[in-house]
């Protein structure tokens, strides 16, 4: 018998599967450990030539063994079996296999490998793009390697903010000391580690001066925090990390809701010690199942009991690997070979034979193990039988971090290995990753097609050496050409060797050749974790008007707007919406309708110099209003497009309230924050965001003032007047407004109270054959009527006289907006006016393009599109180069991407009651 | 709808919308000094520096800008003695206080959260202007034991449920 073993002990508790198969393990043993102690080595296949694979080391850097893990809404695609711990009842399937693991047919690209090279893709697949379309459903069925669940994940990720004054990264003996001796110091420690236990190289290699478990204790005893677990994925700026902690293993069930946390911590200083990882060797077919890193081989025999090979080759150009002979021989396997590629080494265990120039040239093996392993000894081949290689072609220090923060990398000759240098954040490495063994570089053995460097994405020493042949010489381009250091492993056990190939076909050092940049995440993050809470919601909270509860009772159809939801209309009897809107609206314009127009932007400006402040903001007069008199206004941007429209009211001598769009009601309190406060803060005025403070009920349609009259016992304002007032007992500010076309008030009302005095409202309004309308039905009174909506016609480009609005410009300038105004290319006469259109066959394709004849190119586009409420057609708003001075011209608006055209005529763009008579009693 | 009295109360750490209380902005423009005294004598107490609370049974303050204060409480004293250097403006409607009390208070704030609420930075009579899961809030801490937390309207219930669903985490 031969393969990865474990002496059963009865501490085999845990039950899993794997790919359906049922396995025990015992506590604490990763996926990998528990695979291997079942004897399992092949573990996955390849991406590209879906050759089989196993396990190759024992962390986070492991780029063979990926599974899914998890069923349903939690399974967690391409897990490295190295990082994960098994629980019962994990469920653990292998991937990019088909029919099944063992026999899978797509390995039948390996044969085809001499052909599927670097920059395959590049090659093969050109031309004209109607051809892509034949290639891309191959592509993209055979591309990835673990399937995406479809359903919802059900668990929750939190995201929290940390603060410490030390941050340790790495539990290993360099870090735990860091982490004691600064909260020793009296300083807020964080200690974090991606492991389960704390220890890092001690778990390996136990020092008995060292005990890990004490240290953490006294660690947290002194008030500092250890996260296990936890990885720090992300360096940001200003000593900003992000910490990705696994609450429950992938797949688990959590049992307070959360699967991940995401830490977002400020750290005062940040201590690195995230040691080293070591680096594979080339060689023909080292990608099999049985080719493990020697660090690896020595974490599962001593940590796990695991005896990963009964025979085994050792391979190595370092003195570090002579410690795994020395595991293995104490675990009672049989080191048949250590092979030295140096001239010399330290003293091997007993019984262990040393072979120095030594390099292993390629293997071969069975499913779940090698058979052979062969090496070129100072120049000639020998052959061993084994099932297991453990190789070692030195160390990587792990300087991701330490990148990521903006650190150099130095060259280290002895090791051929970047350490970190210098870095400018308040950082530090410390520990082996500043100190890696000598290790020199070695000139690999076998055949170079098959020696592979990055084993993810199957790229060997071939592929490198096609690539500079094909004149791909910067690091750069080699990697993207190669697909090298990508995927999820992010290269952590291929770039150096790869770069040693680079820089040897140049005939330059390593540091010559370049580097990549490592960015975060250091290793994978779940999207949950970066969605956090709001994954759900489209990654925000849902903003509620104080109505909601009302609204909700009559069952309406809701409409994201922003972070609000409010009602875009409420169907009776079975309605679609259109038949509802149509309805609702034609109930304004008959009799009465009332809707929620809380969202609306509100600010309050008191003082003496409230309307000096107005004056600068909007780009009407403001001055000149009356104490109970209001205005329309638009705000404009510094360089003259309108920014916002809403309206203006006089409440008192020293008080004026300013009404802006829903959708542009953050950006306005951004702007009204930006002028009071940096352009101008010596006004004596105060300036107040109540846009919360304030529900808003729109009463609209021709028996609105008869309805409100006898709610407040009051003569209501005349139109754009303004009067405070009672209503069901509660005070309320009336603002006379039409947004509708039809007599019309707002009525604001400190939110809390905003409940009672809709339903007072609602109550007179259904006894006066009226009803509330919603977003839809507004959106079709306002149409009809010609005003603009900011996210619509005001989209940013278009100026006041644009919007056929010049004439209300304060013609004493001093505005925001008014210097950019005069800018000549604001006065072309063919820039996109407003205009109305009238259908003249059948509906207007909304966002249509507007277009003489077929052909030509657009000359404005349908920003709005309706129907007369009452008397039928399609109508609409448009944009049109020229507008102004083109109605009664006849065009076309086409619609190419839904087949839609319409004939139409260009108008004025108000239809209705075009001298607002409507609007006076 | 967050209905004053809406509670979550765990073991440790609870979560309580309370009743709607008038709150105003109270914004300085001209004359601070001397309006500091103003209000100093008619209150009995100074205005808080930044990031700080001051109070007495009727009325406390809060500073959370350089020129404006939060106020909580009875205004008429205040109002009085302002004249032309100063406005109140009334936001009481737009906002729900919440308690967060027991000993996770300050972990529960770090939830979504990029304030520090150690007692260190945040101590008892603190307070601060930040954002909790993209939501701005304002913080006062009022005790060792408790927190007032005062939360736009429109994100009151949604924010509650954040709490509610988070509080298994504390200690986790």
């Amino acid at each position: 018998m031969s393969g990865p073993t474990r002496v059963p002990s009865g501490e085999e508790t845990i039950e899993f599967t794997f790919d359906g198969t049922s396995y025990h393990a015992r506590q604490g043993d990763t996926l990998a450990a528990a695979l291997l102690a079942n004897g399992i080595g092949l573990v996955g296949r390849s991406f590209k030539y879906h050759r089989p694979r196993g396990i190759m080391t024992a962390g986070i850097e492991e780029p063979n063994a990926l599974v899914t893990v998890g069923t349903g809404g939690r399974a967690e695609p391409n897990t490295r079996a190295t990082d994960v711990f098994v629980y019962p009842g994990m469920v653990a399937k292998s991937q990019n296999r088909w029919p099944s693991l063992s026999f899978d047919v797509a390995s039948i690209f390996g044969l085809a490998a001499p052909a599927l090279g670097a920059g395959f893709y590049y090659k093969t697949f050109f031309g004209p793009a109607k051809h892509w379309l034949r290639y891309e459903g191959f592509i993209r069925r055979a591309a990835g390697l673990g399937n995406a669940p479809t359903e919802p994940d059900p668990d929750n990720f939190s995201q929290s903010a940390g603060f410490c004054d030390v941050l340790v990264v790495g539990a290993g003996p360099a870090g735990l000391k860091a982490a004691l001796d600064a909260a020793e110091a009296g300083k807020r420690v964080w200690l974090v580690e991606q492991d389960a236990v704390p220890g890092g190289s001690l778990l390996r290699d136990p020092d008995p001066a060292i005990d890990p478990g004490a240290m953490v204790e006294r660690i947290e005893a002194l008030g500092g925090k250890v996260f296990l677990r936890t990885t720090a994925s992300g360096y940001w700026d200003h000593n900003f990390l992000t910490l990705s902690q696994r609450l429950v293993e992938p797949g688990a069930v959590p049992p307070h809701g959360f699967a991940q946390r995401l830490w977002h911590v400020r750290a005062g200083r940040v201590v690195l010690a995230t040691g080293l990882i070591e680096r594979p060797v080339p060689f023909a077919n080292n990608d099999h199942p049985g080719v493990m890193l020697s660090q690896a081989v020595r974490s599962y025999v001593r940590r796990w009991g695991v005896v990963p090979g009964k025979r085994v080759v050792i391979a190595t150009n370092n003195d570090d690997a002579y410690l795994t002979a020395t595991a293995l021989v104490e675990a009672g396997a049989e080191v048949v070979a250590l092979l030295d590629a140096r001239a010399s080494g330290p003293a091997a265990p007993a019984g262990v034979t040393v072979y120095h120039d030594a390099r292993p040239a390629s293997v071969s093996g069975r499913k779940h193990a090698l058979r052979k392993v062969t090496a070129v000894i100072g120049g000639s081949e020998q052959s061993f039988d084994a099932d297991l290689i453990a190789v070692s072609g030195g160390f990587v220090p792990v300087s991701h971090l330490h990148m990521q923060a903006g650190g150099k990398l130095e060259w280290n000759v002895e090791a051929q290995a970047f350490i970190p240098g210098s870095n400018p954040q308040v950082c530090e490495t410390v520990g082996s990753a500043l100190a890696p063994p000598p290790a020199p570089a070695v000139a690999p053995a076998g055949k170079a097609k098959k020696s592979f460097v990055d084993f993810q994405n199957d790229v060997s020493l071939a592929d490198i050496d096609l690539a500079w042949q094909e004149g791909y010489r910067s690091v750069e381009h080699l990697k993207r050409y190669t697909t090298l250091g990508m995927a999820t492993d992010q290269g952590k056990t291929s770039n150096m060797v790869a770069l040693s190939r680079l820089a040897e076909k140049q005939g330059v050092t390593v540091p010559e050749a370049g580097l990549t940049t490592f960015r975060p995440p250091f290793t994978p993050v779940t999207m949950g974790l970066l969605a956090g809470a709001g994954a759900r919601n489209a990654g925000a909270h849902v903003r509620r008007i104080p109505l909601h509860a009302l609204h909700e009772a009559h069952d309406p159809i809701w409409q994201p707007l922003g972070y609000w939801f409010r009602p875009r209309a409420y169907p009776v009897n079975g309605e679609t919406l259109q038949q509802a809107a149509l309805r609702e609206a034609r109930t304004v314009r008959t009799a009465a309708g009332l809707s929620d127009v809380s969202t609306l932007g509100k600010f309050e400006v008191s003082g003496p110099d409230a309307a000096k402040l107005l004056e600068l903001v909007c780009a009407t007069t403001v001055g000149k209003l009356a104490v109970g008199r209001g205005r329309y206004t638009f705000m404009c941007r510094e360089d003259g497009f309108v920014n916002d429209d809403g309206t203006v009211w006089r409440l008192a001598e020293n008080r004026y309230l300013l009404t802006s769009s829903t959708g542009g009601a953050d950006r306005m309190a951004h702007f009204m924050s930006y002028v009071r406060n940096s352009l101008r803060p010596e006004l004596k005025c105060s300036v107040v965001n109540v846009q919360e403070y304030y529900g808003g009920i729109a009463l609209a349609g021709p028996k609105a003032r008869g309805i409100l009259a006898a709610l407040t016992g009051a003569e209501p304002p005349r139109h754009m007047g303004y009067a405070p007032g009672m209503l069901a007992g509660v005070p309320v500010h009336v603002l006379a407004a039409s947004y509708s076309g039809e007599r019309a008030f707002e009525i604001h009302v400190e939110a809390s109270h905003a409940a009672a005095v809709w339903q007072a409202i609602e109550a007179a309004t259904r006894a006066e054959g009226g009803a509330p309308y919603g977003l839809e039905a507004m959106e079709l009174l306002r149409i009809e009527k010609g005003h603009v909506v900011v996210g619509g016609e005001v989209d940013g480009r278009s100026t006041p006289q644009d919007l056929g609005l010049g004439g209300m410009l304060n013609k004493a300038g001093g505005f925001i907006g008014a210097a950019g105004l005069t800018r000549p290319a604001l006065s072309d006469p063919n820039r996109n006016n407003l205009v109305g259109l009238v259908s003249l066959d059948g509906p207007i394709p909304e966002g249509g393009m507007l277009i003489q004849r077929a052909g030509q190119s657009p000359q404005g586009h349908v920003t709005a599109a309706a129907r007369r409420i009452i008397e039928g057609g399609a109508i609409a708003l448009a944009l049109l180069q020229g507008g102004h001075h083109r109605h009664g011209e006849e065009l076309i608006v086409t619609s190419p991407t839904r087949g839609e055209k319409a004939r139409v005529r260009v108008t004025s763009p108000h239809f209705y009651d075009p001298a607002g008579e409507r609007y006076r009693d | 709808m967050i209905l004053p009295g809406n509670a979550t109360v765990t073991d440790a750490t609870s979560i309580i919308a309370l009743p709607a209380a008038p709150l105003h902005a109270l914004e300085i423009w001209s004359n601070p000094q001397d309006l500091a005294t103003r209000v100093h004598k008619a209150l009995g107490f100074a205005l808080p520096p930044m990031n700080r609370s001051a109070g007495n049974a009727a009325i406390t303050l809060l500073r959370y800008e350089p020129t404006v204060w939060l106020v909580e409480g009875d205004t008429s004293v205040l109002a009085d003695t302002l004249g032309d250097d100063g406005a109140l403006t009334a936001i009481g409607g737009g906002i729900v206080r919440f308690r967060i009390a027991g000993p996770g208070w300050r972990e529960l704030l770090l939830e979504g959260g990029v304030f520090d609420t150690s007692p260190a930075a945040l101590p008892v009579g603190a307070t601060a202007a930040t954002v909790i899961d993209h939501v701005g809030v304002r913080l006062f801490a009022t005790s060792e034991d408790a927190c007032i937390v005062y939360v736009p309207a429109s994100y009151a219930q949604s924010l509650h449920h954040f709490w509610e669903e988070a509080l298994p985490l504390l200690g986790a």
